[in-house]
Formats: C-alpha cells, sequence, structure tokens
C-alpha cells in the first residue's frame, strides 16, 4: 500500500526537492500510459504523505493535463488528502458490521480522547482521525485502524489504552531521532 | 520469489498438475488416508485478513520456532493459507492428519500445541474449537457446524493452499480448465458452458453471466476488454477480499478463459485500496502467472494474447458502479454514464466490455472442469450455484459461509453461525448492504435467492449479511445507510444528490425526536422518486433500507415520532441512559443508582417513586428490562439493576409519601379505578398525587391483583406488598375490596352515580382453557386458579405427582408452589427451555429446588381411571422450521412418552372475557379480550372510559402495569382538566459525584444471593436475599453513567412517555 511504503516522513523536514524528482520519473514512466492520472497521484502521496499544491502542479504539465482536472479527481476520492497527516492515522470503521456492533460509541470515544474531530489532526501532530468505509475485517467488529495495524472487537471504554500506546512508541522514536541527530 | 518457468502446452501442464496434486492433496488427507512418510504432520496456519488483524503471523511465527526448537522442522510442515472463514474465532490453525480446528490461538497457545500434539501427539483440547453455548469442545474440524454444513466451490482453495504458490493452484487443477478451453473448446462453446451452468452475476444485480459475455463477443471492434470488479464497497461484504487473499489465481484463470471467449487481450482488475494485502498477493499472482505463460503472448503455446493489470480504487464508493468503474480507470472521476450504451457495446475508453465480480469469476474455472450440469445441480430453479455470504453483526461464528443458492435465512444465521450471541433476541438481517433491505423475524424460512428476496424488498447483492439483535434500532439503521450513500453520491444527479440528502434530513429529525407522522410518507414517496429517476445502480437503490424498514418496523418509526422512544435504546436524541428508556415505568436508573453508591437511600427511593411506586415490589418480581440494556454489559457484564434496588428497598422502614398537589377542584372530581393491581394502583396513587382522591373497586378480598393472588410469597412477602398499599392509601385514595363489575356494579351505574372518569383495569385474571382428551377429568387445574385459591384461601388441594404444562412464569409459580406444598413436579413444555417465556431466574431456581423439566415435550392426551388424573400421554418434539415469531417450530417426533401423575395443572396462557367488563357500553375491542386504548393515554372509544394494564395489552409485566396506570392517570388529568400536569415527568438532574475522565471500575458483576434449595422447598419464605452494604455499593458503582452529560450539552428533549 502506498501509505506503508511512503519515502519521506512528514515530521522530518521535507525533502521537496529529492521528493519532486522521484515524481518526475513517476510520471515520465506512466505518461504514455492510458488512465495514468489516479496512480500517479496515488504514488505522489506515497512520497510526501500527502498531495501537496507543488505535486499536483507538476503531476497536471507532467500528464498534460489541466489543473482543474487534476484537482477534480483528487476532490472526488477520499483517500486524497491536500493536507498534512499526524504521524499515526487512526481510522475508525463505520461499515454496517462495525456500526452495528457498536462503532459509533467507539468514534465518539476516540474523538473525546484526542479532542478532535473527524478529518482533524491533534495540535502536537501525533494523531489525525478518519471514519473509513468497512476494512473488510466485519467478522472481528467494531474494528478500528491506527497506520497499518488492526485493532477488533474494540471496546469504547477502553479505546485510551490503544491510542496510548502508540503515543509511547511515538514518544520513543521521537526521542532517538533526537538523539542520533545530536 | 523464484522465477517460474514457462508452461509450454497443456499437456505439460497436465504433467505438472499431476505431480503438484500428490503434495497438495496429502497434506489435507485425515485418517487411515493420510500417507505415511517421513513427514508426520502438516500445520495449516489462516493467514486472511482476519486472522492476520488477530495476530495470526506471530503464532506463526512462534509455532515454526517452537519446532525448530524441539527438533521436529524434518517432521512437520507450516503452511499460510488464505481465509478458512470463521474469522470470529482467530487465529485459527488446522493440524493434519487428525484434522484438528485450533481457535483463538495466541504465540502462548501455539507454543503448547507444538510441544503438546506436534511432539507427543496429544490434542491441546483447551484451544480447539467449542460449541456455543455449551462450551463442548469440538476437535476435529469435520464436527464444526460452522464448516461442515458449507458447500465450497468459489472458496474451494481457500484455507486449503498457500495463495502465493502457483504450483499449489495447479495442483487443485489449477489453470486446467484453461487447458482445456483453449484446446478443446470454440469461444461460443465456452459460453454456451457459462449458459447452461445458469451463473449470474454475484456482484449484486444477478444479471445471466453469459449474456454479458455474449453480447460483447458479438459487439463489434477488434479492442476488447475484460475487467474484474473487486471494488467490493458494501459495507460490510468481504468475500471478494478472500477470494483474492486466498485464492487470486482462480480470479485470473476465470479472466483469461474470459478474454478467449469474448475475444479480449487485455484486461484489469480494479480493486478497493482499503484492500492492500490482497493487491499485494494479486500482484504476485499475475507476475507468476505471467512467468508460467498463463498471461502474456501465446498462452499455454496457443494463439491468443492477454495480459492483466490491477488498477487500485481511491475511496468511492459508487466506483463499484460499473460504468463509474470504467470512468475511474481512465483516470477521471469515477462519475456514471448514462445506459445505453451498455459497457457490452462500449465500455472502457468506450471499446466492448465485460464487467464481472471476484466471486462469479473464481466459479468459472470449477464450471468448466466439472461441468455444467453439476454446477447447476446447486440451487435452486432460478438461481444456480452457491452463493458467499459475509456473516457478521449479532452472530455466533462471524465469518464467509459459502451454501447453495435458496438455503434458508434461518438455517445460515442459526445452523451455520450459531444464533444470537448473549441471549438476545434476533430482529432482522440486512442483506445486499447500503442497496439492500432487511428482513424482519417472521421472514427467516425465506430461501436466500434472486427472487425471494427482492420480494421481500431486500436484495442479494454482494452478500454482505448483517445480523441485527433487539439493541439495534431500525430507523437508525435506515439513517446510517442513507448517510452513508448521501455521503458516497457523486452528485453528477440531482434525484441522488438532493432527493436523498432531504430523506436524510427527515430520518435525522425524526431520531433526534422531532419527526411528524407525515415524515413517514414523505420518506416513502421520495424513495420511490429517487428509484425511477436516478442516474445509476447507487441512487436507485439508495432508498430501498429506507423503503424496507418503514415495510417491515413501521411501529419503531411511529415510536420514534409519536412516543419518542427508541426500543433500542440507541438514537441519543431520545434515550438519556439506555436502562432508562428500556424501563417501561421510565424510572431514572443511574439517578438512584447513583444516590445507593452514596448511600443516600432515602433520596433514591424517592427518586424511583417518581416514576413508580412499588420500588419494593419490583425489586422482587421485575424482570429488568434495565439490565438487558444496560452498556456495562458491553465491557463485561450489566450493572445488577435489580440487586442494587433491592438493597435500597431494604433500607426504608416506612414509604414515605412522595410529592402531592392538593388541589380542592381535584379532589371533588369523582374519579373510579377498577381493578387494585399494579395498573390500577399506580394510576390511583398518580392521580393522587395530582390532589384527586380516586375510589379503588377491587373484586377480591384483598387488594393487589396478580401481585398477591399469583405471585407466590416465597418472590413476594405479603407484608412489603401491604406497605406499599398502604402508602398509597395514605395519600387519600380509598380501596374498596369484595366489589365485582358485573356483580356489584357497572360501568354505565358509576357514571349514573356522578363519576367523571373511570380507569379499567381488571387485568386477565382467567386462565386460557384447553381441550384435549381428558381435559375435565378430576384433578386437572388452570394455574391461575390454582395459584389464586392458595394465595388468597391458604390452602389448595395438591396431588403427589403433579404435572404442569406451559413455559410461562404462571406455569414455573404453579411449579414451585405445588413442590413446597409436598408434591413431586414435572413441568412439561413443547419448545426448548430457551424458548420458555419464563424468566431464565426462575427457571433455574426451579430446578435448584427439583421441579423437572421435561422440554421439547407436547401433551397429546391426559390420562383418565375412574374419572380422575392418572398421569399423561405426550410426545417427543424436535425443532423444526421458523414460525412467524422467529422461533423454530416444534415438531411431533414418533417416538411417546407416558407420565404418572395424580394431578395436572395448565398453565397455557391467561385471558379476559372483555364483552362481560364492558356490558352494553358502545366501546371497542381488540378481539375477544382486550380493550383498545390509546396506548399513551389510556382512551378507549368512550370519551369517560380509560382502560389499561392486561386489560388493555393482553398478559404482560408488572412494571408494563405500572407505565400503563401512569399514562392512563395523565390521561385521564388531561381529559378532566383540559391540560397534562405530570411534573414528575420533568427529568430531574441527581447531584452525585462523577468523573467522567475516570477509568471504569472493574468489580465483577455480583450474583443475587439465594437461600440454599434445601431451606426453601418446603416454606414459602422469600428465595432472594439482600446483599451487604459494602456489596450493594461496590455493584452501585460499576455503572457507567451513561446519563452523564457535560453541563453544556444537557439539554434534552421534553419526556412524552
Amino acid at each position: 500500500m502506498a501509505e506503508s511504503n511512503r519515502l519521506c516522513d512528514c515530521q522530518k523536514q521535507v525533502d521537496e526537492v529529492k521528493c519532486l524528482k522521484r515524481l518526475d520519473a513517476v510520471i515520465k514512466d506512466y505518461r504514455e500510459k492510458p488512465g495514468a492520472l489516479i496512480p500517479v497521484l496515488q504514488i505522489a502521496q506515497g512520497l510526501f504523505g500527502y498531495l501537496p499544491e507543488v505535486a499536483l502542479k507538476r503531476i497536471s504539465l507532467g500528464l498534460d493535463k489541466s489543473y482543474s482536472e487534476v484537482a477534480g479527481v483528487v476532490g472526488f476520492y477520499s483517500f486524497f488528502s491536500t493536507v498534512p497527516r499526524g504521524r499515526n492515522l487512526v481510522r475508525v470503521c463505520l461499515g454496517t458490521a462495525c456500526y452495528v456492533r457498536g462503532g459509533k460509541q467507539v468514534l465518539e470515544a476516540i474523538k473525546k480522547h484526542l479532542g478532535i474531530d473527524v478529518g482533524q489532526t491533534t495540535p502536537d501532530k501525533l494523531f489525525s482521525l478518519e471514519v473509513a468505509r468497512c476494512f473488510g475485517a466485519c467478522g472481528l467488529a467494531p474494528a478500528i485502524t491506527v497506520n497499518d495495524d488492526v485493532h477488533q472487537r474494540v471496546k469504547s471504554a477502553k479505546v485510551h489504552e490503544i491510542i496510548n500506546s502508540y503515543r509511547k512508541v511515538s514518544r520513543v522514536k521521537a526521542a532517538t531521532h533526537k538523539r542520533a541527530k545530536s | 520469489m523464484t522465477a517460474h518457468r514457462k508452461i509450454p502446452t497443456p499437456a505439460a501442464l497436465k504433467v505438472l498438475a499431476a505431480e503438484y496434486k500428490i503434495k497438495v492433496e496429502s497434506r489435507i488427507q485425515t485418517g487411515d488416508k493420510a500417507p505415511s512418510g517421513k513427514i508426520k504432520h502438516h500445520v495449516l496456519v489462516c493467514t486472511g485478513g482476519g486472522c492476520i488483524a488477530s495476530g495470526a503471523l506471530d503464532v506463526k511465527a512462534a509455532m515454526e520456532q517452537e519446532i525448530k526448537r524441539l527438533g521436529l522442522a524434518s517432521q512437520v510442515k507450516v503452511f499460510a493459507t488464505g481465509c478458512l472463514g470463521p474469522c470470529a474465532v482467530g487465529p485459527v490453525v488446522v493440524v493434519y492428519p487428525e484434522g484438528t480446528f485450533y481457535e483463538n490461538l495466541t504465540p502462548k497457545s501455539a507454543v503448547r500445541i507444538a510441544r503438546e500434539h506436534l511432539k507427543k501427539g496429544k490434542i491441546v483440547e483447551e484451544f480447539v474449537h467449542k460449541k456455543e453455548p455449551s462450551k463442548t469442545p469440538v476437535p476435529a474440524m469435520k464436527d464444526i457446524e460452522f464448516l461442515n454444513k458449507q458447500t465450497k466451490i468459489v472458496l474451494r482453495n481457500c484455507g486449503i493452499i498457500d495463495p502465493l504458490s502457483i504450483e499449489e493452484y495447479i495442483g487443485r487443477d489449477g489453470y486446467l480448465a484453461l487447458a482445456k478451453v483453449l484446446t478443446a473448446m470454440k469461444p461460443d462453446e465456452v459460453i454456451e458452458i457459462i449458459k447452461k451452468s445458469g451463473l449470474r452475476g454475484r456482484g449484486g444485480a444477478g444479471f445471466p453471466t453469459w449474456m454479458k459475455w455474449s453480447l460483447t463477443r458479438k459487439a463489434a471492434g477488434d479492442e476488447k476488454y475484460m475487467l474484474c470488479n473487486a471494488d467490493e464497497g458494501d459495507p460490510g461484504a468481504f468475500m471478494d477480499r478472500s477470494v483474492l487473499e486466498g485464492d487470486p489465481h482462480s480470479v485470473i484463470e476465470a479472466m483469461v478463459i474470459g478474454a478467449y471467449a469474448v475475444g479480449a487481450s487485455k484486461g484489469f482488475v480494479y480493486c478497493r485500496a482499503e484492500y492492500p494485502l490482497a493487491v499485494e498477493r494479486l500482484n504476485k499472482a499475475i507476475e507468476s502467472a505471467r512467468e508460467s505463460g498463463f498471461l502474456g503472448t501465446a498462452i499455454l503455446g496457443a494463439d491468443f494474447n492477454f495480459d492483466l493489470e490491477i488498477r487500485m480504487g481511491a475511496g468511492a464508493f459508487v466506483c463499484g458502479e460499473e460504468t463509474a468503474l470504467m470512468t475511474s480507470i481512465e483516470g477521471q472521476r469515477g462519475e456514471p454514464r448514462p445506459r445505453p450504451p451498455f459497457p457490452a457495446n462500449k465500455g472502457l475508453w468506450g471499446k466492448p466490455s465485460v464487467l464481472n465480480n471476484v466471486e462469479t469469476y473464481a466459479s468459472i474455472p470449477a464450471i468448466i472442469n466439472r461441468g455444467a450440469d453439476w454446477f447447476a445441480s446447486f440451487g435452486t430453479e432460478k438461481s444456480k450455484g452457491t452463493k458467499v455470504f459475509a456473516l457478521a453483526g449479532a452472530v455466533t461464528m462471524t465469518g464467509l459461509v459459502e451454501v447453495p443458492v435458496g438455503t434458508p435465512l434461518g438455517e445460515i444465521i442459526y445452523d451455520i453461525g450459531g444464533g444470537i450471541p448473549n441471549g438476545k433476541k434476533f430482529k432482522a438481517a440486512q442483506i445486499g448492504g447500503p442497496s439492500g433491505g432487511c428482513i424482519p423475524r417472521q421472514h427467516l424460512n425465506v430461501p436466500v435467492d434472486y427472487e425471494s428476496l427482492s420480494e421481500l424488498g431486500a436484495i442479494m447483492g454482494s452478500g454482505g449479511l448483517i445480523v441485527m439483535d433487539e439493541d439495534t434500532c431500525m430507523v437508525d439503521v435506515a439513517r446510517y445507510f442513507l448517510d452513508f450513500v448521501q455521503d458516497e453520491s457523486c452528485g453528477k444527479c440531482v434525484p441522488c444528490r438532493v432527493g436523498t440528502k432531504r430523506m436524510l434530513e427527515i430520518l435525522d429529525r425524526i431520531c433526534e425526536g422531532h419527526g411528524e407522522m407525515e415524515d413517514i410518507d414523505r420518506l416513502i414517496s421520495l424513495g420511490h422518486q429517487i428509484r425511477d429517476t436516478a442516474l445509476c445502480g447507487l441512487g436507485q437503490t439508495a432508498a430501498n433500507p429506507v423503503l424496507s424498514t418503514i415495510r417491515h418496523f413501521r411501529h419503531e418509526y411511529e415510536a420514534h415520532i409519536r412516543q419518542k422512544h427508541c426500543e433500542a435504546g440507541i438514537c441519543p436524541g431520545l434515550v438519556r441512559a439506555p436502562c432508562q428508556s428500556a424501563c417501561p415505568a421510565h424510572v431514572d436508573v443511574p439517578g438512584f443508582v447513583s444516590l445507593v453508591g452514596e448511600k443516600r437511600y432515602s433520596e433514591a427511593l424517592k427518586l424511583h417513586r417518581e416514576r413508580n411506586p412499588f420500588a419494593s415490589v419490583c425489586a422482587r418480581v421485575c424482570f429488568h428490562t434495565c439490565e438487558d440494556k444496560c452498556r456495562r454489559a458491553s465491557l463485561d457484564d450489566a450493572v445488577s439493576i435489580r440487586g442494587i434496588k433491592r438493597y435500597m428497598v431494604d433500607q426504608e422502614l416506612k414509604p414515605l409519601i412522595p410529592a402531592v398537589r392538593d388541589n380542592k377542584e381535584n379532589a371533588r372530581r369523582k374519579v373510579a379505578i377498577i381493578g387494585a393491581g399494579p395498573a390500577g394502583l399506580s394510576c390511583a396513587y398518580f392521580l393522587a398525587r395530582l390532589g384527586y382522591q380516586p375510589k379503588v373497586f377491587e373484586a377480591e378480598p384483598r387488594p393487589g391483583g396478580m401481585l398477591v393472588q399469583t405471585i407466590p410469597a416465597y418472590r413476594l412477602p405479603r407484608e412489603l406488598l401491604a406497605r406499599e398499599i398502604r402508602m398509597i392509601e395514605r395519600m387519600g385514595v380509598e380501596i374498596k375490596t369484595g366489589k365485582k363489575l358485573g356483580r356489584d356494579f357497572t360501568l354505565e351505574s358509576l357514571k349514573m352515580l356522578g363519576y367523571d372518569a373511570v380507569f379499567v383495569a381488571v387485568g386477565a385474571p382467567d386462565g386460557v382453557r384447553v381441550e384435549m382428551p381428558g381435559s375435565d377429568a378430576r384433578g386437572v387445574v388452570e394455574s391461575i386458579a390454582f395459584l389464586r385459591e392458595y394465595n388468597l384461601r391458604g390452602s389448595v388441594k395438591v396431588g403427589k405427582k403433579v404435572i404442569v404444562v406451559g413455559g410461562g412464569n404462571a406455569a414455573i409459580d404453579a411449579a414451585r408452589t405445588a413442590l413446597r406444598l409436598g408434591a413431586g413436579v414435572t413441568v412439561v413444555y413443547r419448545r426448548t427451555e430457551a424458548e420458555m417465556p419464563a424468566y431464565a431466574e426462575e427457571i433455574e431456581q426451579a430446578s435448584q429446588e427439583g421441579v423437572i423439566l421435561q422440554t421439547l415435550t407436547a401433551p397429546e392426551e391426559i390420562i383418565v381411571k375412574n374419572g380422575a388424573v392418572a398421569g399423561m400421554r405426550c410426545r417427543r418434539m424436535k425443532l423444526g422450521e421458523f414460525d412467524r415469531s422467529g422461533r423454530r417450530r416444534p415438531e411431533g417426533s414418533g417416538e411417546e412418552l407416558v407420565l404418572d401423575a395424580d394431578q395436572v395443572i395448565l398453565a397455557i396462557g391467561q385471558t379476559l372475557d372483555a364483552q362481560k367488563v364492558i356490558g352494553d357500553l358502545p366501546v371497542e375491542l381488540i378481539g375477544k379480550s382486550q380493550i383498545m386504548a390509546e396506548a399513551l393515554t389510556g382512551k378507549t372509544s368512550v370519551p369517560w372510559l380509560f382502560a389499561g394494564g392486561d386489560a388493555a395489552v393482553g398478559p404482560s409485566s408488572v412494571v408494563e402495569a405500572v407505565a400503563s396506570g401512569e399514562r392512563a392517570a395523565v390521561g385521564m388529568d388531561a381529559y378532566l382538566t383540559g391540560e397534562s400536569h405530570a411534573f414528575w415527568r420533568r427529568e430531574a438532574v441527581v447531584e452525585t459525584g462523577f468523573d467522567p475522565d475516570a477509568d471504569p471500575r472493574m468489580d465483577p458483576r455480583g450474583a443475587l444471593v439465594l437461600l440454599p434449595a434445601e431451606r426453601r422447598t418446603n416454606n414459602f419464605d422469600e428465595v432472594e436475599q439482600s446483599w451487604s452494604e459494602t456489596e450493594a455499593v461496590r455493584q452501585a458503582r460499576r455503572c457507567l453513567r451513561c446519563d452523564y452529560r457535560a453541563k453544556e450539552e444537557s439539554e434534552s428533549v421534553p419526556c412524552q412517555k
């Protein structure tokens, strides 16, 4: 999945030039292929972590499509984001099975715990919250994902335990990162 | 991964297939068929998406490590397979040759299996499958009902082969169908075989597959496309995901076959971005298929080229619609196009295209290999083959289930899925996702095929089957689906974009308590308009969930609108706390529970009596619907509300009189209440609080109705009842006993005496008589009469061997009373214990005391000797099809049973001769046994006459009667004064300490304290005992305080109940 092989961590100083260079190579590969726009956007989002305007402009020029067409496609699909996301992406499934098994209560509990609404990112940039429509983990409802980990049969009274486990990991990572730098 | 060598010809493929077959098949042989060789065990680890999410990869790693450590590496082979189906119990592992099925594994348990099973050959019973609810271990995979009742065609390889190994696929006859097609069949013959098989599209609409192929084949043009719809958008379906993850080659092979049949040379699989693992595995499969020569040029040496590419979706539900999917592959906004032209003529990039769904494709190689007739032998006349369902929601065994089309719904849910967990009742099944509809319990026998489902307003859809129990609000479900399609509407056409928005607004306001009755018709008419005018399938079916829930659950919509009541306790605008919402009398449960938690008992009692005067009675006899809805149950167990209430009432020395509003005008008004049962006395209590001084007429010598006449003293000590009745009398209510309607007075005579309003609450005091051979013999009595005689007169004739017929509370009360009076008692009931209407605690206590339950036993004849009962001839029953109540109908089996008896107590039901009650008054009745009364006010068709309790709604519970009395009191007050003064209905904020951010206390639910069985069988002492204060307070503090609102959001809809 694009998310998992993202090359630039958005928490770091994004090496935009490097990413754009890679993007150019991708555009070159896809240029002749019919229906290239969506795969290119998917790869670009994997590179940057989101879709910054500069990348969209590059894609528009490279694939010879008007910027409005590119922006139109980006706006249509829910997987594309034009704003940076937090380090951890929490997605609460509200597919039917999760919904009838209490997914809504789980979402409320997470919102309350993180203090943000759906589509927002915490001020410390650690967590973004989104709603998903079914991961196909219906047998394990209600489910949430944090990054690529699926958490199953989540109880709303216990969401803080899940979230906090990522908070810890993120802190440890940030600390080691700092140490490595200094 | 090593590169595969190209397979040049079909003949070469066949040689390989024979070789691989032995390898693959040998690993899943059991018993004697298992090969004897160096390998002692094959371990198959499910690595479907569900099991991976549950930790299957860690389990596999731990097991492999332990195998190595034990030095078993050369004797045990571990394989990763695709989805086995039962996601609910994952991670799962199957060990051959025993065929042992292990579930819910952790790395730790995997190590134990390696040590005990793989090393010593001892099956580890602790981790094998357990049958619910008995928890009996079922070690052998072939004995697990969830698996052995399925017929696997689409999922034939899932859970058996390593999805990433093309060799293993070939070993299961993989690509042999392709070889057969390329060597021996013309394209038209391929289409003919598909036609004969009767295969229909499994993506939803059920369009015949052969027809799509044939139209595309005939369409003009050299360039054609073969497309696969893997954009499994129905939130609740995951079979396509499992096929792609567990058996990706079956889809690739089918697409090549299809391409050959229609003349396509290029194909795309359009897969959702939410399924990264499926994309990954499919990509690898395509790669190895290409290397082996099943994709590319000159496939298997034939003059035929075809190649395949994956396109990932980007999160748009509408892209599951065929034309939108094609626009999306083209790289545009995934908006649908009008049809015609159909994709068979103008599809992807304007070229003829076939689009089939994953599951449809996965059936095709099997059809080619085994023949059209074989496939058509499964299913119904019009719908052939099998269908995979994603069973999810409120069902014991969730996961993937493949059954012949036309299997009854009830069989899928109960026989395969193991029924509804946690003792809840089945309410409905939603089939077909946001485009589908719901099937209520009276249709559990419906055969699941395209036609039967659409008759009920649902569709087969992609096979998402969500089971919903009593805790699901159908209005909320409809709103959920509409919110979904509204959100996913692409916005191209007005009916879908604007129409669904308007429908959603209406549903929102119904759920918030602002709905109007006209809204229901508005929803229906809007729904029909959208269906008729929207551009694509998404819009045309968008209203289905709303239309179908209105069709089957209209009463829930009406309850939301008129009574502002959400039966399931879900809609936040209508539900302060689910327990309170579930209490018919609407007692502030979290309020009194939290007060008990602070030892403020008299305040707690006062709060309880705001809505229900019979605190002490209900602490003993109420069947606590509040606990059934307690949210704490989702954490561990429900709060023991009745136990807490019991401790609370035991702290009371003398009931205090609640707030009463003196009102001279009301005191002058003459109000009569007929029947001093819980309904009549509650009505009197609430009228008295408004300053009325009603007169209650009671036929029997003692007030209390069923509370005193039939409920035995071991459940409800008489002094406690008397205390609460005295409290009501002290409020200015006069009770006249020994005054019987029809004997001492009539309704008209009351009117003549100047009564302004009359409330009829005479209950359902007569036992239902059943006629069977011998029922007029000496020694046959009816349970209500039996109980009444003992409870009012103090003695009753009891036999030595008593048979009680029935399964309700009256049956159990009669049985336990007879037992206490010295009889040996057998209860005969024609269904199972789980279906007995009596409260589970009562049944359990009866068994402890020595009452024998003969369930699945139906009485046929009472054996009579010399005019007296001598025994009973019964027939053993077995459970058959589902009846309209959603329970399995008992059917007679051949077996008979004769029981000795000298007394038979019939407890079949209770009724009322309503005509006798109303006399000549023109009051409308429901049937012969109920007086028609408005639910909210108790108003009958005669303005001054009100009715409530069992007399109006049929036999029901004590707390229902209390609620009905309260509503009638409010209704009568409104009739007499022109407005409502029910001050107790205003929600008061209880000031108790609560920290919303604190973690819930993890004390377990406390059990009720009971007298030991041997100390209760020969007396009528109360069986249930009170807790200690420490325990009561601890239990009260388990409450999660669902009623808690931060101060700013505490505004709520005024209570109408």
